[in-house]
Formats: C-alpha cells, structure tokens, sequence
C-alpha cells in the first residue's frame, strides 16, 4: 500500500471508480481508491439499474445525456471489453394527471433542446410500447427511446479494471477511519491498513458520505435512507422499456437477463443506515406491480434487498469542492440516482480536482443552499 | 398473520427434535418443512445408525423417522406444514414462507431453524457434464424415487457418506468402480469402508480426480495421485471406466435464511464452513432465534436429535420460564458432549472451541493401531489377533469376533448381548471387547451393529469343517443348502461354502443374518458371501 498519494478516492460504487478512471486518464499518478466492503457493494450494486435522461432541469438532462454517451460508447471510452449489458428499449414514464401531463410537455421541451429524443405518448401509444401495460386512470405519457439499462456491477468493475490499468491502486476491504485536517487543510487519511499522507480526498462514500464528511469536520446536509428493491426469475423478454411513474410510486424494468427488477419510493422511512429487507415491501410491491403489468402477477420474487439512497436538500447531487475544507472533494447526494450519472460526474470531479473548467456549466456545489439557487428538479420517484 | 409460540424450520430430525421438546412443553408449535413429508435426510438412511441406543443407535433412519412421525403427530398443539418453504426472518419478527403458492405470514414468539446442509460440489475438468452428480442427490434418485441413476460409478471422498452411498449403490445393483480420497486416509468410519471393501470396491487415498471423459455424458475420468503434500505425483495418472461420478466431499451448513436474520457468522472449516455463531443452549446473537443440526455443524443425525431436543428446550424455556427444563438440557449437554468425545470427534471438537472459546475434555490416548486399515479398510491380522479367544476357548464353543477397531461413538453391541459377554462401557466411544467366558457364539448382536462389524465363528467340530456366521444386505437372499462364493476382506473369492441358516425374521429388520460352512482353514478370512447368479 501506498504511503503518500495525489488523491484519496473514498468509496469503490460507480461514482468513486468513475472519478479514478477520469482522473488517471488525464494524467494524475498515484492515486488510491479506499473500499470498505467490495466493489459496488453499497447503493451501485443495490440499484435499479436504469439510466434515463428524461429530467426537467437543463443541468440534469445534459449530464444524463453526457453520461449516456459514454454508457454507448463504453468500451472505446474505458479501452476494456467489458460489456455492460447496455439495452437501449426507452423509458416509458406514465401521468395520472393533467398536471404531470404538463409537467412531461415541459421537460420535453427541454428534452428537446438537447437533442434527446423524447416525445410525449397518448394512452395508446403506451399500449404498443408496452402491450400489457394497464392504462385504466392513465392519461399519457412519454417515451425516451434511448433510454435503457446497463449492469452496475459490470460497469463499476470496468471502471476500476481501467483505472487500475492506468496506475490507480485500489484497497478493498479497507476502512477509513480517521481524516486528518490541518489550517482547513487535508493532510492525510487514516485507514485499516495505515496511515496515507494525501492533500486531496474524494468523498464519493455514497451512503456513508455524511460520516465521511464528519471526519473532515464538515456537517454535510446530506443522510441515508431505505430503499427496497426486488427481482424476480427471468422469463422472456415480455417489456422492452423501463415503466416508470412518479405520481404511481413506481419503476420497473426487464434485465437483459430476463429478470423483472422493480421499486416505489418508501413513505416515511426513517433516516438511517437500515439495509434489512421488510416483507410489507414485498405486498405492496407486488400489489402494484400486478396492478400496473398483469402479467407480473405470475411471476416468482427470486430475491428482494434495499439499499441506501444518500439524499441532499433538493434531490440533486453535490459536486465540489468544500469551501472549508481545502482538498475535500465530494460527489454525494445522488438521491437515488448515482449510477446514470457518473460517468459525466466523474468528469466534473476530475475537473475540479486538477483545477481545469468545468467540462459542462452546471452549478452543483454545496453554496447553491446558502445562495437560495437549488435545483428545482420536478421528476423524481 | 399466523402466531404461535415456536416457529421450527426444517422437518428434518433437529427441526422434529425441537419441535417435539417444546410441544412436551407446552409451547404452540409450527413446523414448516419444504418437502411433501417430514424426515430431511433421514428419509432416504436406509442404514442403521450409530451413537448411542438411547438415541436410537442401531436403527435404520427410515425406521427413526417413521418412530418422530408417530411421537410429532401425538402432540395436538404441534401443527405440521407440509410443502411449505420459509422465505425470510424479518427484523420486526415476522417470517414468511411459500404454502401453495402464496406467502404467508408468521409472527412467532421465537424461532428454531433446521435447515440443515447443502452439497460441495468440487472444480475439475468436464464436473459440468450430465453424469456427475452429488451423493445425497444419488441417494435421493435411488433410495426415495427408486431410481439408479447409473451403473458404474465412480466415487469422490471418502467420508461416511461416500462410504455409505458406494454401499447402498450396490445394494441397489450397481458397481462402484472406486471410492477415491485426496487424503491419505479414510475419512469416514472404517467399519464402513471394510462393509465396501469386502464387497470388492478399492479405495484409493492420495488420489484426486483430474478430469471427466464424455462428449454429451460422462464415460470415465482421470485421476492422479497425490504425494504427501497433495501435491499431483507426476506421471502417476490413471483413468477409469464409469458412466457417473458422484461427489461426496463434504456438507456447507444452509445458512441463508439466518444471514437475513442477521445472524452472525464465523468460518470454522471444521464445523463445516460459515457457521452461526451460538451458545451452547444453541441460542444465537438474535433475540429468540435458536438454531440445530447440520446448519449449527456438520455432524450424525445423533447429534442433529440432541442439538432439535436442546434448541426447542431452550426456546421452551426463554417463552414459558418457571418450567423445570434445565435439567434434561444438562443431560442433552451431556449426551452431546460424549458422542463428541472420542478420535472422531476430534474435529467437531477442535470447531466447537474456536466457536464458543470453550475447551471441551479430550480423552486420554489410547493404543489404536489402525493405521493400516484407515489407509485400505483392511483390517491387518494384528488387528484380528486383538479380538480373538485363545486356542482352547476356540475349541470350546462358538464365539463372536467383533471388527470394531476404531474408536467412534456407538454401543448397540454391549445392549444387545444376552449374556453381559460384550463389557460395558465406561464411555460411548470404547471398543468393544468380548468377555470369552460368557459368549456363547449366539450371533443376537450381529444385526444389531451399524458397522455390520460382528461374525461368529464355530469351530467346535473336528475335521476340517467349520462354520461362519455374517449379516448379509443383499439381494437374492440366499437359501438354506445353497452353496455360495466365499470373500474375503477385499472381496476376493477364497472358495465356496454351503449355507447351512439364513434367519431372515422382521426383528432382523432386513440384515438377514447368514450362516455358511466352510473350510476351517478360511474362517479368518471370510467376511462376505456372493449368491451365485444361476444362468
């Protein structure tokens, strides 16, 4: 292990092992990404899967889309031979009322801007994409059909297969635990395996971000929370795009492997680090999932688990660096939506980490909650 | 949402334990077991077991678990759910489990798993190939659906279920081409491997499978030897013939449902791999959660009924205290404590301190001089010298020879003596020795030893006749003035011989027990019969 190192990843998911890769690729040596567990062993390789760009803010649209690109083109990008399992079938999001009619007519539009091509769905439309799909209280939709999926837990693995090549070391199994500052400076990590003097250190703990930032002595507004989440046995490919409404509470999707993996949103989940799964999540899943897709309801439920969302203030990421804390870099509170994003925020890490521009104008630090500027995104689940 | 006092998973014989201990006291119980019946492995024992005869040594599983089916059945606030598959151990007490396709709900007041062991399968060349299979699942083809799934088989391991299965295969008219075992000695009880070895199967230890032979199925494998180190002897390889190889290389404790308890675990390979960590009342570090049998560690049935007995006692005890209980699960305790006792208990042993931090009592050594019979199953004539009468006793009556040379935990031989001639022990894993004086030559405890370790020998008579007396397993039986082929302890034919009885009544319970006449001259060295197959 490394004693001394430019930069100090914390956290092996998608967006610590993006951010390796992006800033290896750009030059910087010694760089060494901790793990506590495994690879993708918090919120990447417990998520849903799906990638969309159909957002209602500027910002988050061109960060899906960048990240798209890269999920297209990702083994040119990455120089691995990994393959993603990358299924391209759309993402068809359902309005229950005129409201979220005119909310999808907006983003749209925004959409559109960006030249990804979304388009808005009648009921019928619906029914073709998806022929067993229940449009009963249904009054449209849209529809982004390059939208799709890809396997975390490949890509989180490509990631680190390719900055490990480009001299990135990566320790699993090792916890950090302690960061030490001087003058609201880094100065250096403490780990499990040793003590790695550093200038700089990311914190892309995901879940854990809050008390990683505490150890720079940094109240982070961010904290955890219980996702649930299942799969079932794989059958043949019966739906091709991501299902998905925010009024409904739900998303659900069929892997390239055949299998359903699905979700809703919890209702007054306590904030914690509880990951045990509840058998109440598995009735009311499977309620609204037969409910939505009939077909499901003759499915088998192989496996269900949870995971933690890391939440900020306005659902959005941070990305920057402390204004307190010289050399404490952070992409965090992803609100349930890491994984579609990291390549592009990787990107941006990389960007402040070795002082260039912004490769893309997007405000996500952590001042725009002082500045009254956060983002009003109004599609998430 | 079902409630009940105690939720047993597992219809095997700890999960039948406990739910029998804390339905006799008084608990409401439900039993879920996956299968359309209860019993677990027990269903598909066809050989006697070992231990002790107050733990039902001596009986076949399938007449055991025939007896817990009668005992469970009696007690009315047990309820029994069949074909019903326990899903998850939620943190707010629920379980929930599959019951015709439906998930029901069970808030228990505490819970005991039994969910007992899965196979290890083992990397070589082609284990992908239709052909090899592991030996409970051979088991199950053959001695539940009444299938044999092959002809010749190979076996990989050595350990008392690769002994038993190669023994069972050719009682269901198969032929095991050999029993192989990476370590230089036999793993499982040796009175298993003389029972395989008389019947002519080799055992061949420091040897490991290389590779599989077969395009769509399996027609033979390579094997190599391996040297002290285990490490593959260059050049030594040699293939067989088979159309199955079957795998018995050990048990992993079916953890599953616990890890979503949030039990906690630790790697004890001795044990058998991941196991839960517990007390010695079977208690885990999740309120009201016990656990039992081979999911606590892989062990005999024997210990899987103590462990059943002590879990539901001690739930029995944590839901309904002011009961008297604590007596009876010191005797448990200490039933376990002596069936773990002896050399074979050794690892269990060795386990279960790294487990608890408790040093269990090691007996003191004794002489044990099988070293060559656990490497061939073979007893050496030293061996045989130990357990025989002198010249004159010999002369003088008939008398037992009993081929019980290693240590293991098991005394249905001293209970079933008539006369008192087999001494009592003064702990389970004793050998037994023949009081000379009192044996009479009787041949009662012949049927009733697991290892089918005991002969009698007559040669009172002058001239060159004698008699031998052996259990025989087989079909056909052989009839009385038939003459039959004589083997010895590797299975060779040394002659033939006139049966002369063969008893054969339901309290042999299908080791008929067989009397021959032979040449005196091979009583020593006959210990199997062949029925002569009339073309």
């Amino acid at each position: 292990m490394k004693n001394k190192a430019s930069v100090v990843i914390v956290g092996g998911g998608i967006t610590g092992t993006s951010t390796a890769f992006s800033l290896a690729k750009r030059g910087v040596k010694d760089i060494v990404l901790i793990e506590r567990e495994g690879l993708a062993s918090g919120a990447t390789g417990r998520c849903g899967a799906g990638i969309r760009q159909q957002w209602g803010t500027f910002q988050n649209c061109l960060l899906a889309r960048e990240s798209m690109k890269v999920f297209e083109n990702f083994q040119e990008v990455l120089g691995t031979d990994i393959d993603i399992e990358l299924k391209q079938k759309g993402y068809l999001l359902l309005a229950y009322s005129e409201k979220e009619m005119d909310q999808f007519r907006r983003n749209v539009e925004v959409q559109h801007q960006l030249d990804i091509p979304s388009r808005l769905v009648s009921c019928r439309e619906a029914k073709e994409i998806v022929p067993f799909l229940n449009t009963e209280k249904m009054l449209g939709g849209a529809f982004c059909p390059t939208d799709g999926h890809a396997n975390p837990f490949l890509a989180t693995k490509a990631y680190a297969k390719a900055a490990e090549r480009l001299g990135v070391e990566i320790l699993m199994k090792t916890e950090v635990k302690a960061i030490t500052v001087v003058n609201d400076r880094i100065k250096g990590v403490h780990t499990s395996q040793g003590f790695i003097e550093t200038d700089k250190v990311v914190n892309a703990a995901g879940g854990w971000s809050a008390q990683i930032g505490e150890m720079a002595g940094l109240h982070l507004p961010v904290y955890s929370e219980r996702h649930e989440i299942l799969v079932t046995e794989p059958v043949n490919p019966i739906m091709d795009p991501m299902v998905m409404s925010f009024s409904y509470n739900i998303y659900c999707q069929q892997t390239p492997h055949g299998s359903f993996i699905m979700g809703y949103g919890p209702q007054n989940e306590p904030r914690g680090y509880n990951v045990n799964a509840t058998w109440q999540f598995l009735e009311t899943m499977a309620r609204k999932a037969a409910w939505l897709l009939p077909p499901l309801k003759n499915m088998r439920i192989v496996r269900q688990w949870a995971g933690l969302y890391n939440m900020s203030p306005d659902r959005q990421p941070i990305v920057c660096e402390s204004e307190i804390v010289k050399g404490f870099f952070m992409g965090i509170g992803f609100s349930g939506h890491g994984f579609m994003i990291a390549p592009a925020v990787g990107t941006l890490l990389a960007d402040l980490i070795t002082g260039s521009p912004l490769t893309w104008d997007v405000v996500l630090d952590l001042g725009r909650y002082d500045r009254h500027e956060t983002i009003a995104e109004p599609s998430v689940v | 949402m079902i409630t009940c006092d105690l939720l047993v998973i597992g219809g095997g014989p700890a999960g039948i334990s406990a739910a029998v201990a804390a339905g006799k006291a008084g608990l409401k119980v439900l039993l879920l077991e996956e299968r359309e019946r209860l019993g677990g492995q027990l269903t598909k024992q066809t050989h006697r077991f070992f231990g002790s005869v107050a733990e039902r040594a001596g009986t076949r599983g399938i007449a055991i678990i025939k007896d817990l089916e009668t005992v469970v059945a009696q007690l009315e606030n047990v309820e029994i759910s069949l074909s019903t598959t326990a899903l998850g151990i939620y943190e707010d007490g629920v379980s929930t489990a599959l019951k015709s396709g439906k998930m029901i709900k069970i808030k228990p007041k505490a819970i005991v798993v039994a969910t007992g062991a899965f196979e290890k399968f083992l990397p070589f060349e082609n284990n992908d190939l239709p052909g090899v299979y592991g030996a409970g699942a051979v088991q199950t083809l053959m001695n539940i659906y009444g299938v044999l799934p092959a002809r010749r088989i190979l076996m990989i391991g050595s350990g008392n279920i690769g002994l038993i299965v190669s023994y069972q295969l050719v009682q269901a008219g198969a032929e095991v081409v050999g029993v192989i075992e990476a370590s230089p000695k036999i793993g499982g009880y040796l009175v298993h491997a003389s029972k395989i070895r008389r019947l002519g199967i080799p055992i061949y230890p420091s040897c490991t499978i290389k590779k599989a032979f077969g395009q769509d199925r399996v027609v033979g494998a390579e094997l190599v030897r391996l040297d002290e180190k285990w490490k593959e002897i260059p050049g030594s390889q040699f293939t067989v013939d088979c159309d199955a190889i079957c795998l018995a290389v050990g048990l992993n404790p079916l953890i599953d449902l616990l890890g979503q308890s949030g039990c906690q675990f630790k790697y004890i390979p001795e044990l058998g791999g991941q196991v839960p960590i517990r007390d010695e009342s079977m208690r885990t570090n999740v309120p009201h959660l016990y656990i039992a049998g081979d999911l606590s560690s892989i062990e005999e049935a024997t210990a899987a009924l103590l462990e059943g007995e002590l879990a539901g006692l001690s739930a029995a005890k944590q839901i309904r205290p002011g009961q008297s209980l604590e007596a009876r699960m010191e005797e448990v305790k200490t039933h376990l404590r002596a069936l773990r006792s002896g050399p074979v208990g050794e690892k269990i042993r060795s386990g279960l301190s790294k487990l608890t931090g408790e040093a269990l009592p090691t007996p003191s050594p004794r002489t044990n001089a099988i070293d060559e019979l656990s490497r061939t199953g073979i007893a050496s004539p030293a061996n045989l010298a130990g357990v025989l009468p002198d010249e004159k006793r010999k002369k003088t009556r008939a008398y037992a020879v009993i081929e019980c040379y290693q240590q293991i935990p098991c005394d249905p031989c001293v209970h079933n003596c008539p006369f008192g001639a087999i001494k009592p022990f003064s702990d389970i894993n004793d050998l037994p020795i023949v009081d000379f004086d009192l044996c009479t030559g009787c041949g009662q405890c012949i049927g009733r030893c697991p290892g089918l370790a005991i002969f009698t020998v007559d040669e009172t008579r002058d001239g060159d006749r004698a008699k031998i007396t052996l259990p025989y397993e087989f079909l056909p039986k052989p009839v009385r003035e038939e003459t039959v082929d004589l083997l010895d302890r590797s299975g060779k034919c040394v002659g033939q011989g006139v049966v002369k009885s063969v008893l054969n009544t339901p309290k042999q319970d299908k080791t008929t027990i067989v009397t021959v006449e032979i040449h005196r001259n091979l009583v020593q060295d006959v210990r199997q019969i062949r029925v002569v197959q009339k073309s």
